[in-house]
């Protein structure tokens, strides 16, 4: 079984090792090995579109995951007082949300978008006083924030909506009785009790959306993130500089791991010491 | 360029440039401690790209994007151009024509430069994606030093929408060490068939639908460019009976060639030289019953977002010496004579680069028809999803 | 304010979005779906059915993934379900939570940058050279649809491992001790209690492994050479090649269609065999 159970994990990062070992290769082509550097860390620290295509993914996996945390908890504790047919219609939207595979999500957007960017474009230029300066819509940011949390969103509304489904009513009911507003109950008593659920639904929210490839692919437009920068290194030909940026985001995420591991094991401590 | 007196180091004036792009000092600053004059002298002899002082003048912005084909470039090149404008060059790299037109089609493709082949350009005209040269702003452009018959379909209806890149040819490059008995396959006929028995996972083929079911119809005698029904169904029937046989469908074909995981792939010129130079037993082959000939240009996509940065990178890379090193890097021949002049006599001699007359002749141009056939396109992708 | 009032507004926000970025969308993707090919590419509006008449052009991309899909799930199943049990089970405690962790860390680089790892271990200067080197022959890996199944199982186990752990860890380590007290063999105990108690995650796994790789894109295009396509290649290739967006607009209905009709069968299958086995453990 424990013999099983470190060839599993040998599976699962023998390809990690594969990409941290290149990422110290001197030479420029990925798959031969010439000798020891960290010029390709350099490289990519100092490469403008690295970190453009990273502050671009962390901008929109942020406001994508805000905005889907806030309408998907909002949506969650409103259905708790839906039955019948609303209900049935917005559980089916969920289940579609969920269902379609990202690669038609990102394609249907496209073309919904583009089309309706050719139709309303005109419009707004004849409206505009001088036709010239009239803003065009096109795909970007925006259209991109737009398909992550309408996905995202979905997931956070089922996380919120199982939380809140466990949640002890006859507290808000006490709330309710002292004469607490519907919002102070709200903010004191629900938002408490749910509120893990809605962390686990964001950091999810915003994990989807920063990893993303495919339905970026489509709707970015002009934007590059990181995994479509990634994607296009990789087609350029590999250098050791792609193994460097995934060698850094995964250090990255580990550190930020053991450290909330150690805080949430000190308050643990705390707790009980 | 005469103006030498008030000469400051490179290296002071790279300080500067970084210190002005970094925000740190004004433009007048800049431009009073450097000498405009001083800057162009200082750079005109670093980079021959640079002669002209339009670029120092006009603030190009941080970036350019340049949408072109795989190992297409010096990336010394682009170096270059970055460290002595500020522009800093995202390299997209496309594998075939339909792609580059897929991606124009969709809008908003970010693009400042791209690198279209002759037979699309009509294209690219007709659906109002690419921008008409403003040729003033390209002086190191000589349409006189240009061979027309590879710069002159970048001019649609007396307007030039593009200018020569590189010119080249379409072949196949086989790896010597790997024939065992067979002999050095010379047609496309062999090409097929050697892939088809003791080439069996070893052979690529583009990702492309004009090379790939253009070599096809090549093995049957076909035109390159045929769109006849019956002629592209015998095409289909040979690429499907050879898929199995594939090691991949991949435009870029050089890590799994230099690998020795692919013995045999179709292959354009530069990637035939850049292969052969490191690896002599990796020869190119032009197949004797023709095939692909064509030239490559700059052109500028509709809507660009960086124009004068679009318009500077080009400009740099037709300098004739920049043009001369991208072309002893990747091995494609151009079509300008000023750049000839500067390239060693066994380049001008390389039979890679610029094949026998007989071999030459049998070549054709691409045909526009073939870019929007929807039968060849549609052939392409069952092919490839068989 | 009333109850009803506080509701709507509640959920607007949701459900305009829902509107706007899902139905919308898919709306003009089904509209499309009877439309023609402009002449260079792109949509032009008609009414035919051809688009569909045309779907068995791209039966080998549809049959490859309903081949590839359940394999590439079935295959995360059989490797995910005993490192599960050991982590829920056998493991000591004081380790469980670094070794959970290290299966989920590699998630977090980027599945491009793995995949790519994976042509360079499946080439030929990797695993083959390996296995020729010891003289077992010379296989061909890379560009097969064995190195395709072997990078989606690669690049979703950790998606499986979660949820089955989560349903074993909830296992009540007495109830093991009592039918082993009873004279039960191990086996038995596992069929009889382990194994009905895991059905929840085992089908929550499945589900969500199979979902992922319906739709999927990369692995096969970066392990697959061009040679071995998924319905997701076929969509990426009409509209980013082709550019017959009709077409690709019918690839998608179809897809949506066949997802809809597998995962609500396997949804209604799922929780009548786990329903019926409840009682049995129960009993």
């Amino acid at each position: 079984m424990r013999f099983y159970a470190i060839a599993v994990y040998l599976f699962l990062y023998i390809p990690i090792g594969v990409i941290a070992v290149f990422s110290f290769n001197a030479g420029r082509y990925a798959a031969q090995l010439q000798g020891f550097s960290t010029q390709w860390y350099g490289k990519a620290l100092s490469n403008p579109f690295v970190m453009e295509a990273l502050q671009t993914s962390a901008t929109v996996a942020a406001m994508s995951a805000t905005l889907a945390t806030v309408a998907g908890t909002l949506a969650a504790l409103a259905l708790q007082g839906v039955t019948g047919k609303p209900r049935m219609i917005f559980d089916a939207l969920l289940y579609v949300a969920v269902m379609v595979p990202g690669i038609v999500i990102g394609i249907s957007t496209l073309i919904a978008l583009v089309t309706l960017f050719d139709w309303l474009n005109p419009m707004i230029a004849a409206l505009w006083p001088v036709a010239e300066n009239a803003p065009k819509l096109q795909m970007g940011k925006g259209s991109l924030i737009a398909a992550h949390g309408m996905f995202t969103m979905a997931l956070v509304v089922i996380i919120v909506r199982a939380r809140v489904a466990g949640m002890d009513r006859s507290l808000m009911e006490a709330s309710a009785d002292l004469g607490a507003t519907p919002f102070g109950t709200f903010r004191q008593v629900t938002l408490p009790q749910i509120f893990p659920a809605i962390l686990a639904g964001f950091l999810l929210a915003f994990t989807f959306s920063f990893d993303d490839f495919i339905i970026a692919f489509f709707v970015a437009g002009s934007e590059t993130t990181l995994p479509i920068y990634v994607f296009s290194s990789i087609r350029r030909g590999v250098t050791p500089e792609i193994n460097a940026i995934g060698t850094m985001v995964l250090a990255a995420s580990l550190l930020i791991l053991i450290i909330a591991q150690s805080i949430l094991q000190r308050d643990r401590r705390a707790k009980t010491g | 360029m005469t103006n030498r007196n008030d000469f400051i180091s490179r290296e002071k004036f790279m300080a500067e440039l970084y210190r002005y792009k970094k925000g740190s000092v004004t433009r007048r600053y800049f431009l009073g401690v450097t000498g405009l004059g001083a800057a162009t002298a200082v750079l005109g002899s670093a980079m021959p790209g640079l002669q002209s002082a339009a670029w120092a003048q006009a603030n190009i912005g941080d970036r350019v994007v340049l949408a072109t084909w795989p190992n297409y470039h010096d990336p010394a090149n682009f170096e270059a151009f970055t460290a002595a404008t500020g522009a800093a060059v995202d390299v997209n790299v496309f594998g075939s024509n339909e792609e580059m037109l897929a991606k124009l089609q969709a809008g908003g493709s970010g693009w400042d430069v791209f690198v279209p082949t002759n037979y699309t350009i009509t294209t690219y005209v007709g659906e109002d994606l690419i921008e008409p040269l403003d040729l003033s702003k390209i002086a190191n452009y000589d349409a006189a030093s240009y061979n027309q018959r590879f710069a002159g379909p970048g001019t649609v209806d007396g307007t030039v929408y593009a200018v020569p890149k590189n010119w080249g040819t379409t072949g196949f490059a086989v790896n010597t060490a790997q024939l065992g008995s067979n002999p050095k396959p010379t047609t496309w006929k062999e090409f097929w068939d050697m892939t088809m028995a003791d080439f069996s996972g070893r052979t690529m083929v583009h990702d492309y639908q004009l090379t790939t079911i253009g070599n096809a119809l090549k093995y049957f005698g076909y035109s390159f460019n045929s769109v006849d029904t019956a002629e592209l169904a015998e095409a289909e029937k040979l690429l499907i009976d050879a898929k199995p046989h594939l090691f991949a469908i991949n435009s870029d074909y050089q890590p799994s060639m230099r690998s020795g995981d692919a013995w045999m792939t179709i292959c354009w010129t530069g990637d035939g030289k850049q292969m052969n130079r490191d690896m002599p037993e990796i020869e190119y082959v032009l197949g004797k019953e023709g095939g692909e000939l064509w030239s490559d240009f700059y052109a500028i996509p509709k809507g660009a977002p960086h124009m004068d940065a679009a318009y500077a990178l080009i400009n740099f890379l037709l300098d004739p010496a920049v043009n001369a090193k991208e072309s002893l890097f990747h091995g494609y021949p151009t079509a300008d004579a000023r750049v000839d002049a500067l390239l060693p006599a066994e380049v001008l001699n390389d039979p890679i680069l610029y094949p026998a007359q007989e071999l030459l002749d049998a070549l054709e141009f691409g045909a526009a028809v073939t870019l929007t056939d929807p039968n060849r396109a549609e052939l392409m992708a069952r092919f490839k999803s068989a | 304010m009333s109850t009803r009032l506080r509701t709507s507004l509640l959920l607007a926000p949701a459900t305009a979005w829902l509107l706007a970025m899902l139905v919308l969308p898919l709306v003009v993707v089904a509209v499309f779906s009877f439309g023609e090919r402009a002449a260079a590419g792109g949509y032009s509006a008609a009414f035919t059915l051809e688009n569909f008449a045309n779907l068995g052009a791209r039966w080998a991309a549809f049959k490859n993934t309903l081949m590839l899909a359940p394999a590439g799930t079935l295959m995360c199943l059989i490797i995910a379900y005993p490192l599960a049990y050991y982590l829920a089970v056998k493991v000591d405690p004081k380790w469980r939570t670094l070794l959970l962790i290290l299966v989920i860390v590699p998630f977090w680089t980027s599945i491009l940058i793995r995949s790519y790892a994976w042509i360079y271990l499946l080439g030929g200067q990797g695993i083959p050279k390996l296995i020729s080197t010891l003289g077992f022959g010379n296989p061909r890996l890379i560009n097969t649809p064995f190195a395709v199944l072997i990078g989606i199982t690669y690049g979703y186990l950790p998606l499986m491992v979660f949820p089955i752990y989560v349903s074993l860890e909830r296992l009540d380590k007495r109830l093991l001790e009592a039918s082993a007290d009873l004279g039960s063999p191990p086996w038995r105990s596992f069929l009889q209690v382990t194994l009905p108690l895991s059905t929840p995650g085992v089908a929550t796994g499945c589900m969500l492994v199979f979902i992922l790789l319906m739709g999927e894109f990369l692995i096969p295009a970066m392990l697959g050479g061009g040679k071995v396509f998924f319905v997701g290649n076929a969509l990426v290739d009409l509209f980013l090649q082709s550019r017959n967006w009709p077409y690709g607009a019918a690839v998608a209905v179809a897809l949506v269609v066949i997802m809809l009709v597998t995962v609500t069968a396997y949804m209604r299958f799922t929780r009548r065999w786990a329903g019926g086995r409840d009682d049995v453990s129960l009993m």
